[in-house]
């Protein structure tokens, strides 16, 4: 069994958040507020998504609508028309990859899990927002990501990063965030969704108020996509007191039994 | 707040210039003044001691021997043993204070991590898995960032990162134990002191196998003696493998800001899980 199921915690998690979502709203949140958008503000004024954050969707089992089967709960899918328009002959490389699932999924092997599928992880993550960078750590494999917001440009390539290169920018209240240099080797999904090194993502947050992120995504790569299309979902901050993030080194699990040393 | 802190320093400065004045009269040429470091504060109050940190003599192969990773390259090529300084500063002879079975099983692990025959004999370093606290303070290299109400630590080496609250907040429940532990901060003037409980201590304390148990407690100090230079001492109290608290001690000096890039380990790791698969039963080839 290859494949890593959180479905259990995953329940835990929507049955705990229930009730903070309804205390949240009755206590607002945030520390500065502007006009009639109740959304926190960091002190030059942009929104301020410092927190921890984290998806109420299935859409690391599949991203398009799908019903449920044997551990993996129905659905409701976050790709805009429920349709990834596939190259034909991207079609086949598909169905090649649902087939061999346990083995070739990052996720299987505990891989980085690339832009975008780390955002919608049934794990929590952090931003920590400052002027010029905002960095992203994920509680799955303590994933890091900075989100360069101080004009830079993305450095020359080629680069094969797992996580790729963000260079982030806001447009009004949402932080736009492009990020290319990717390997071809992670998925969107555990279905076999892929891409190639040609990725180019743009990612959108945008806060609808203190406790919610409108999260829209982009994908672009002419390689394995006839054009370009999207993904949508919101992200629920983790209203909890003292919540934080704790650690899934998936990687470790097989030998943690050896250290620091057998039966100590 | 600034100003205010500001004068506050400088009349602490003023107060130890003139005290040796004062003591040895007229005449006497007083010392060099040691007015301590005045920080710029982030918007919550912190000395702000953002930016990136490496350790002066960073390595982790042995604790007692604090050499770099080129130092002991060159001492297996040269064949030529050279005396290194210990980063224990208590006990005061530079070794741990282990309990005798304790120093037993770390010299076995030590005889035999270059040749190893049994899974646990590969360095956790060797099979990509964290470091942990508090070896990655003998790593390069790291960024601190300081949101408000809490010191975040990143590094440039396995995607590490660490996240210390600052509010008083309780340890998470002992039931819970974390490649970094659980820390919790407060600030003692330029001094972040972090007590760190619910270690899993699966990482060793180095390549040659020193090592503790989950049941440690450290406390950690980040002592900022000014703008560049910070000694990290953490002192491990663990009574099921020491015969007392000890403490090490790593110098860090500031660095200049960069950006840190991908560092991917377990991604392209394929060399551990192949030796180990000639000591375990379980097929790992395929890793």
């Amino acid at each position: 069994m290859r494949l890593r199921f959180v479905g259990l915690p995953y329940l835990a998690v929507v049955l705990s958040l229930i009730p903070s979502l309804a205390s949240a709203q009755a206590a607002g949140g945030g520390t500065q507020t502007s006009g009639t958008t109740s959304i926190p503000r960091t002190s030059d004024g942009k929104p301020d998504m410092s927190g921890i954050w984290q998806v109420l969707n299935r859409a690391n089992d599949n991203i398009l609508a799908h019903s449920a089967s044997e551990g993996v709960p129905a659905g409701l899918g976050v790709v805009d028309g429920d349709e990834i328009p596939y190259r034909p002959e991207a079609l086949q490389q598909k169905e090649e990859n649902f087939a061999n699932r346990e083995t070739r999924d990052t996720e299987a092997n505990c891989y980085l899990p690339g832009v975008p599928r780390v955002t919608y992880m049934p794990f929590p993550f952090q931003i920590i927002q400052l002027p010029e960078v905002s960095t992203f750590l994920y509680e799955y494999v303590h994933a890091t990501r900075y989100v360069h917001t101080n004009g830079s440009e993305h450095p020359e390539g080629p680069i094969n990063w797992w996580m790729g290169d963000s260079r982030g920018r806001w447009e009004g209240d949402t932080l736009v965030i492009d990020v290319v240099h990717f390997t071809d080797q992670t998925w969107f999904d555990r279905t076999g969704n892929f891409h190639s090194e040609a990725l180019h993502v743009v990612e959108r947050y945008s806060l609808l108020d203190a406790d919610h992120i409108n999260y829209e995504v982009t994908i672009e790569d002419p390689a394995v996509f006839t054009r370009p299309w999207t993904m949508r979902m919101n992200l629920y901050r983790r209203t909890e007191p003292n919540f934080q993030l704790l650690d899934y080194d998936c990687y470790a699990f097989e030998w943690e039994q050896y250290y620091p040393y057998p039966g100590l | 707040m600034r100003l205010h802190q500001t004068t506050m320093a400088l009349g602490i400065g003023v107060a130890l210039l003139s005290l040796p004045a004062a003591l040895f009269g007229q005449g006497t040429v007083p010392e060099p003044p040691t007015a301590p470091w005045a920080p710029a504060r982030t918007p919550d109050g912190q000395p702000d001691v953002q930016g990136v940190w490496r350790p002066v003599d960073g390595g982790t192969q042995s604790l007692e021997r604090a050499m770099s990773s080129g130092e002991y390259f060159d001492e297996l090529a040269t064949g030529v043993r050279k005396d290194y300084p210990s980063r224990i500063i208590d006990s005061e002879d530079g070794h741990i204070p282990y309990q005798s079975w304790a120093a037993a099983l770390q010299q076995e692990l030590e005889a035999v991590y270059e040749n190893p025959t049994r899974p646990e004999h590969i360095d956790t370093q060797t099979r990509c898995l964290g470091p942990g606290v508090p070896r990655l303070y003998y790593f390069p290299r790291f960024r601190i960032l300081q949101p408000a109400g809490s010191v975040v630590f990143v590094w440039d080496q396995y995607h590490s990162f660490r996240v210390i609250p600052l509010d008083g907040r309780p340890h998470v429940s002992p039931r819970i134990k974390l490649w970094s532990g659980d820390g919790r901060g407060r600030w003692e003037g330029n001094t972040l002191v972090v007590d760190t409980t619910n270690l899993n201590a699966k990482s060793r304390l180095d390549v040659i196998g020193d090592f503790f148990s989950d049941q440690a407690h450290i406390l950690e100090r980040f002592i900022f003696i000014d703008g560049t230079t910070m000694h990290y001492e953490a002192t491990i109290t663990d009574p099921t493998v020491f015969t007392r608290p000890w403490t090490m001690q790593v110098v860090q000096r500031r660095e200049p800001d960069e950006e840190f890039w991908e560092y991917a380990c377990h991604e392209g790791e394929h060399d551990a899980a192949r030796t180990s698969s000639q000591f375990i039963d379980s097929d790992v080839g395929d890793r």
